[in-house]
């Protein structure tokens, strides 16, 4: 399971960077399409462990509650 | 229930500034929505002026986007007239503190069964960033250029006071107790106020030292205090509340009869 | 039974079922004959706030498919401008009763007047038309209440009920007539989420009341046929508003009702409301003059007047203000033909009396 950051919706705002606990997100360095710096998702598989390490049945989910522009999504790939 | 079957998917991605408080506010209405199993087609969203105003339009749902100040007002008719409808209001710290005072004091000394959600930025973002009933002593708006010389209105003391059931306060850094209050506020009977402290980048952050979304998040974050004693009033209020901190909580908890339970309004 | 309370038995005989309002002299009768009146008849009656929230509750209350109506006089009519227009511009039935007292401000609270007339056609900003009825009996506060409820529901229009302190506090006894019609909105029947405002020729889209699924947006923003804000389009701006405008305008023959008198008569009184009743003294002894009663003052009975004016010599206008429907008046006669239109004013709570009447018209026609 990967997060995925829809670069149609995001406005590059950081906020997930901010939030989440384990650093998954990193701030963008190019703009979109739409002139926004969509954050690279860098440490995926820290979420999971992350998820683990809490002993917890479903991740923190705290950069989806987050983000402003409702970017953030999980797709099982 | 996932996101976009509570919203407008048609109308993505939203107006709001980038960074804005708003989308975060409705995703943990989301999250309290969907968990409270609430039905969608017996609720009626309600707002007034303003960006936070503009949440309703987004909502798959009937929604009434109404005048400056007079959400309550409306919301009550509908209620009065349908008590069946579950009535959801959305506001803003001008809207509901400022022009829509009157409302506000009076829906919740009536205790009449309404969910309010104020979105708390301390400004008023539409306009372009006036000085607003909860701007904190000191800081910046477009119309206290020399700093803001009157004393804020803590929403939530007011709420308490005026005699609502259930009044919490969270910022957008508090999304898992926010989300959790939401759907508390949404279940009880009688006016249930929840306030959510919000980042404006575009119109508070700039005037005030924090250019991004960013720095006015991680400013919530830091001057949040929790309100521990729950279902008691802050005691030296104006020490804590917006002058330095933000006290976050929840802060009565009652059961007065709702007004349509009082008034007996037939089904 | 007085002017006020027969325009409550009005209402709930037509089956308003949601009143809200604030106490104001000379319209306080209705709000509280309505406290113990609409809970007899399984309704809700509310005292709020102010005028603000009274005419926002009736708006939300309509929302929910249920007819419903305010009361108040000149400085509550004032506050209720803003919600006037936004009911406009949602096209929410709702019904308004305004008794008109002596203004402008607090004024005169215990007097009539008719200084609202132009208000309930412009008070609020922005081009829009409402529908406003002139009760001058008892028996008119019933009627015509129960006709502003009809008209409102079938148009989808604000209606205002323009009575005046000494109609509300005229005791009297009224009759219900047998042929008394009830009209209801037209509901919608499909699911019109992204079509709430679409309509046929008739100008007046059907209504989605809240809590059928419909999940229709309605805002005061300009919006186009989805009910979704399109506020920079200038052609969606003029296509609403001329629509908002048209829908009662096209209509208007089928909206206006006026009495009239000896139409052929060199000279002609135009009145309504308080001062007709005085003309009808003064009639009842001169049968060389004719009248002109407005019944609905707006839509102006503009055909009806045209008709008058082609013929008519002499028009003097009555009204308890400085000139209002006067303007109208002059400007349709003029154009029909009529060159002598004058007007007569009465301010301070006094209505012409016959005689004072009479004298005004001597040196014309007598
Ligand atoms: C009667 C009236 N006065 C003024 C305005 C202009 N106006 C629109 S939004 C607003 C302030 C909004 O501030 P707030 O309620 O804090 O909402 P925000 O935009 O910050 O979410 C004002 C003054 C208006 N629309 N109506
Ligand atoms: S929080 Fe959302 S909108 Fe902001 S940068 Fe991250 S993904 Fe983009
Ligand atoms: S779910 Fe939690 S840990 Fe995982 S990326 Fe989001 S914020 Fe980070
Ligand atoms: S102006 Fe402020 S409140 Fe309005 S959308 Fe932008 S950031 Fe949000």
């Amino acid at each position: 399971m990967v997060t995925v950051i829809n670069s149609d919706y995001c406005k590059g705002c950081n906020l997930c960077v901010v939030t989440c606990p384990v650093k998954v997100y990193k701030e963008g360095d190019k703009p979109s399409s739409r002139g926004y710096f969509v954050p690279k998702i860098v440490n995926v598989e820290k979420c999971m462990d992350y998820k683990r390490k809490k002993g917890e049945k479903k991740k923190c989910e705290l950069c989806v509650l987050v983000c402003p522009d409702q970017a953030i999504s999980w797709s099982n790939e | 229930m996932k996101f976009f079957d509570l919203y407008r998917k048609d109308r993505w991605p939203h107006m709001f500034c980038p960074g804005c408080g708003i989308g975060t506010a409705m995703n943990c209405f989301f999250r309290a929505f969907a968990e409270s199993r609430l039905n969608q087609d017996k609720t009626v969203f309600v707002s007034g002026i303003g960006c936070s105003g503009r949440i309703p339009s987004y909502i798959l749902a009937d929604s009434l986007h109404t005048t400056h100040g007079r959400p309550i007002a409306f919301a009550g008719g509908i209620k009065l007239a349908n008590p069946e409808l579950k009535v959801v209001v959305f506001t803003g710290d001008g809207d509901l503190g400022a022009i829509g005072g009157n409302h506000f004091i009076n829906g919740c000394r009536r205790n009449i069964d309404l969910t309010v959600i104020c979105i708390n930025n301390y400004i008023y973002g539409m306009t372009g960033g006036q000085v607003s009933t909860t701007t904190p002593f000191g800081y910046y708006t477009s119309t206290t250029p020399y700093g803001n010389k009157e004393y804020p209105f803590d929403l939530s003391e007011v709420a308490v006071a005026a005699g609502a059931n259930y009044v919490t306060r969270w910022t957008t850094y508090h999304v898992k107790s926010l989300t959790k209050s939401i759907k508390k506020a949404l279940v009880k009977d009688g006016f249930s106020f929840v306030e959510i402290v919000s980042q404006c980048p575009t119109q508070f952050g700039r005037r005030n030292d924090m250019i991004s979304a960013r720095q006015v998040f991680e400013w919530l974050k830091k001057n949040s205090v929790l309100h521990k004693k729950a279902h008691t009033l802050v005691e030296d209020h104006l020490d804590l509340n917006l002058m330095g901190k933000i006290t976050v909580g929840e802060f009565v908890e009652r059961n007065r009869e709702a007004y349509t339970k009082v008034i007996g309004v037939r089904k | 039974m007085q002017g006020n309370e027969a325009c409550v038995e009005g209402a709930l005989y037509v089956g308003c079922k949601f009143f809200a309002g604030y106490p104001i002299t000379p319209a306080t009768e209705i709000t509280e004959r309505m406290a113990w009146r609409m809970h007899e008849m399984g309704g809700v009656s509310i005292q709020l706030e102010d005028e603000i929230a009274s005419i926002a509750a009736i708006i939300g209350a309509s929302w929910t498919g249920t007819k419903a109506m305010t009361a108040t006089s000149g400085p509550g009519f004032s506050l209720m401008q803003e919600n006037l227009g936004y009911a406009c511009m949602t096209e929410t039935p709702i019904v308004i009763v305004n008794v008109q007292r002596g203004g402008p401000s607090t004024g005169q609270p215990t007097k009539a007047s008719q200084g609202d007339v132009m208000q309930t056609r412009w008070g609020s900003h922005g081009d829009y038309e409402t529908i406003v009825l002139a009760p001058n009996s008892v028996q008119e506060m019933f009627d015509l209440t129960i006709e502003a409820f009809n008209l409102s529901e079938k148009y989808r229009v604000p209606t205002i009920v323009l009575s005046d302190a000494d109609i509300g506090h005229m005791r009297g006894k009224f009759t219900v007539s047998e042929d008394i019609k009830f009209i209801d909105r037209k509901y919608c029947t499909k699911h019109v989420e992204h079509n709430a405002f679409i309509c046929d020729e008739g100008l007046v889209p059907e209504f989605p009341k809240f809590g059928q699924g419909h999940r229709v947006h309605i805002t005061g923003l300009t919006h186009d046929v989805s009910g979704y804000p399109k506020t920079t389009d200038p052609e969606i701006h003029a296509k609403l508003v001329s629509r908002l405008v048209k829908k009662i305008r096209n209509h208007s023959n089928e909206i206006s009702r006026t009495e009239i008198l000896n139409p052929k008569a060199d000279t002609i009184l135009v009145t309504y409301g308080s001062p007709s009743n005085s003309v009808f003294e003064v009639l009842s002894e001169n049968h060389n003059i004719g009248l002109f009663r407005l019944i609905t003052l707006w839509p102006f009975p503009e055909t009806e007047m045209k008709q008058i004016a082609k013929t008519a010599k002499h028009i003097l206008v009555l009204e308890m203000n400085l000139g209002q429907i006067y303007w109208e008046v002059e400007r349709i006669a003029r154009q029909a033909g009529c060159q002598k239109v004058e007007l007569f004013s009465k301010i301070g709570g006094e209505i012409h009396k016959p005689d004072e009447i009479i004298k005004r018209l001597k040196n014309e026609v007598l």
